[in-house]
């Protein structure tokens, strides 16, 4: 193809998209790397404080607060979407009368707009006006503070990523089980193994790419929870139902210390690096196998 | 056929009941790795999976059918007896509709929306087809500007929020929807170039050779041999960014101002402090928002599922 390759027609085709991404995605994420290392209010000149930003967030109790709530949403999220998301792939698996409208239904929240999201579930899990208490209340339950109380927001927050996020990861695991080769199932059926004990010695093992991937994929989608914590609660009480995102968000923006808010963001992505490398290594090594 | 696979119990003869003797079904059963399982108790099997299935799917869309049943209950209702159905009413919606800009917002989205998407595609496909078909004089160049384009993707939005911010005011976009649409074009386009270059990749180029040999220059080549061929990646890459513009918060709440402006997601972020106690009014606008979204995913079922889940399952 090297009729079409002139050095200007390869500058033209390829300057568009260097230039938009340069300027909107590579000087951004240098630029808030340089602020981080500043104090900054959003006028006069950014003053140059070292590692002061960093040094400032150990002792920051919302700042660990807010790294608390994202490991437990991150704990939780993972240790029940990742069975029942494989669970339903599984069960929508079978010959079910409209299962494939079943399907739709079931990944029809992944396309709900997060904000929305989060206030459909402030519905549901308002202490005062939600549908969970006042199901509970028919049974004799004294009305439970889901969210807006000290303990359990993350844990209401974790819920409202699994209900969005259930049917995205089953499709991805349906997926994985259609590409099952049949001959292997047949053969371990014709061994007389249960439904039970193929799903356990056969199905998961040769799944074990699609379960790192989904994981993978889930564990970037809850560092990226903001909106969620911004419908249900606002971050509160007293941050203390914040995410790192939603926390940085606060500083940046709400108390306008720049710089401050620059050097969490500068974690967030360090944090999100280190698991998108994973996922890199892990599809290298898919190719290549 | 699967389900069959899934029990062993289905696995034995099955040449038709009526032509199996008793004598065969004795003659079979010690082979058999287990006892077949009575027809009536398959069945029965059968239709605990159907159940379940659909309890499960039934509880998933609870949340959606429960805001769009207080989207007819008036205010008051909501409040003291939710679970009455006596008095439903479309005042709601009479309130929402007059309250809310639903013209503004959807008309502002789809505008940022076409643009950006457009743009995001167009751009990324071009410089896609430069870093997998086009000969650079040093190869190490061109594998290291597509890995530039790659690494965008760990990038978190997050982090891009204030500068971006900054760089808008800077160049005078900020109040304008180029403010909107310019990041929204950059951060698809590491994405973009992922599906673009892989399937090029894998592609045999001859037909453009062929293009070229028969005259056809480098802007025929993309438009008339190979744009055609990448339908489905392109319908791919459109429907994932669609659904990320209209459902994009973070950038929309910090770059957008005016309230002539507002994006849907914007829009609905303030229903709470719009609506206040309201929430008859406030659950009708969100129905409203919900409605057409989901309608669009009805339609478009297939393309949109495979559209959202095409990163993950490629990679």
């Amino acid at each position: 193809m090297v009729w079409i390759s002139s050095r200007w027609k390869i500058v033209l085709m390829l300057a568009p998209a260097l230039i938009v991404f340069s300027l909107f995605v590579v000087y951004p994420v240098l630029y808030s790397l340089g602020f981080s290392f500043t104090k900054f209010q959003g006028f006069g000149t950014p003053e140059f404080i070292g590692l002061d930003n960093y040094a400032a967030l150990g002792d920051d109790p919302f700042f660990w607060q807010s790294l608390q709530n994202t490991i437990v949403i991150l704990v939780v999220s993972l240790v029940l979407l990742i069975p029942l998301s494989f669970g339903l792939a599984l069960l929508l698996r079978r010959a079910i009368p409209g299962g494939g409208g079943l399907r739709a239904l079931v990944f029809g929240p992944a396309i709900i707009a997060p904000i929305l999201v989060g206030l459909i579930w402030v519905f549901i899990l308002d202490p005062k006006i939600g549908l969970l208490n006042r199901v509970l209340a028919l049974f004799g339950v004294a009305p439970i503070q889901w969210i807006g109380g000290d303990t359990l927001t993350p844990y209401a927050v974790s819920l409202v990523f699994i209900w969005s996020s259930v049917g995205f990861a089953m499709t991805i695991f349906y997926a994985g089980l259609q590409l099952q080769p049949a001959d292997v199932l047949e053969a371990s059926a014709l061994d007389g193994a249960t439904g039970w004990q193929q799903v356990r010695h056969v199905t998961i093992p040769m799944m074990k790419e699609t379960f790192a991937i989904v994981s993978i994929l889930m564990i970037t989608n809850v560092f990226k929870i903001f909106e969620l914590v911004y419908m249900l609660t606002g971050g509160g009480p007293v941050h203390r139902s914040e995410t790192l995102v939603s926390y940085m968000y606060f500083v940046t923006f709400t108390k306008q210390q720049y710089g401050y808010g620059m050097a969490i963001s500068v974690i967030v992505t360090v944090l999100g690096a280190i698991v998108s490398i994973g996922y890199l290594l892990l599809s290298r090594g898919r190719r290549t196998a | 056929m699967t389900t069959a696979m899934s029990d062993p119990g289905l696995r034995t003869p099955e040449s038709g009941p009526g032509l199996r003797t008793p004598a065969d079904l004795a003659h079979e059963r010690p082979a058999a790795p287990r006892p077949v399982a009575p027809r009536r108790r398959r069945r029965r099997a059968a239709m605990a999976t159907g159940i379940a299935a659909y309890l499960v799917t039934f509880l998933i869309v609870l949340p959606i059918l429960w805001i769009a049943l207080l989207s007819f209950q008036p205010s008051d209702k909501i409040l003291s007896d939710p679970f009455s159905f006596a008095e439903l009413t479309l005042d709601n919606y009479a309130r929402a509709i007059t309250s809310l800009p639903l013209l503004r917002m959807y008309g502002n989205t789809l505008l940022i929306a076409v643009v950006s998407v457009t743009v995001g595609t167009a751009i990324s496909f071009t410089a896609a087809f430069a870093l997998t078909r086009m000969v650079f004089r040093r190869r190490r160049a061109q594998s290291a500007t597509r890995f530039y384009l790659l690494a965008g993707l760990a990038v978190p939005v997050y982090i891009l929020l204030f500068p971006v911010y900054r760089l808008d005011l800077a160049l005078g976009l900020f109040g304008t929807y180029g403010a909107l649409i310019l990041p929204y074009v950059a951060v698809s386009i590491p994405f973009n170039t992922l599906l673009f270059t892989g399937f090029l990749r894998e592609f045999p180029n001859e037909l453009e050779e062929a293009a070229i040999i028969d005259g056809a220059g480098l802007w025929r080549v993309c438009t008339s041999v190979v744009l055609p061929l990448m339908r489905p990646v392109i319908a791919t890459i459109l429907i994932f960014n669609v659904v990320y513009v209209f459902n994009e918060f973070p950038f929309a709440s910090i770059l957008i101002n005016d309230p002539d402006m507002v994006t849907v997601s914007l829009a609905v972020s303030r229903f709470q402090g719009q609506y206040t106690v309201d929430y008859g009014g406030m659950m009708a606008a969100a129905t409203l928002v919900l409605v057409p979204q989901l309608v669009i995913y009805a339609l478009f079922q297939r393309q949109v599922i495979a559209g959202m889940t095409v990163g993950a399952v490629k990679g």
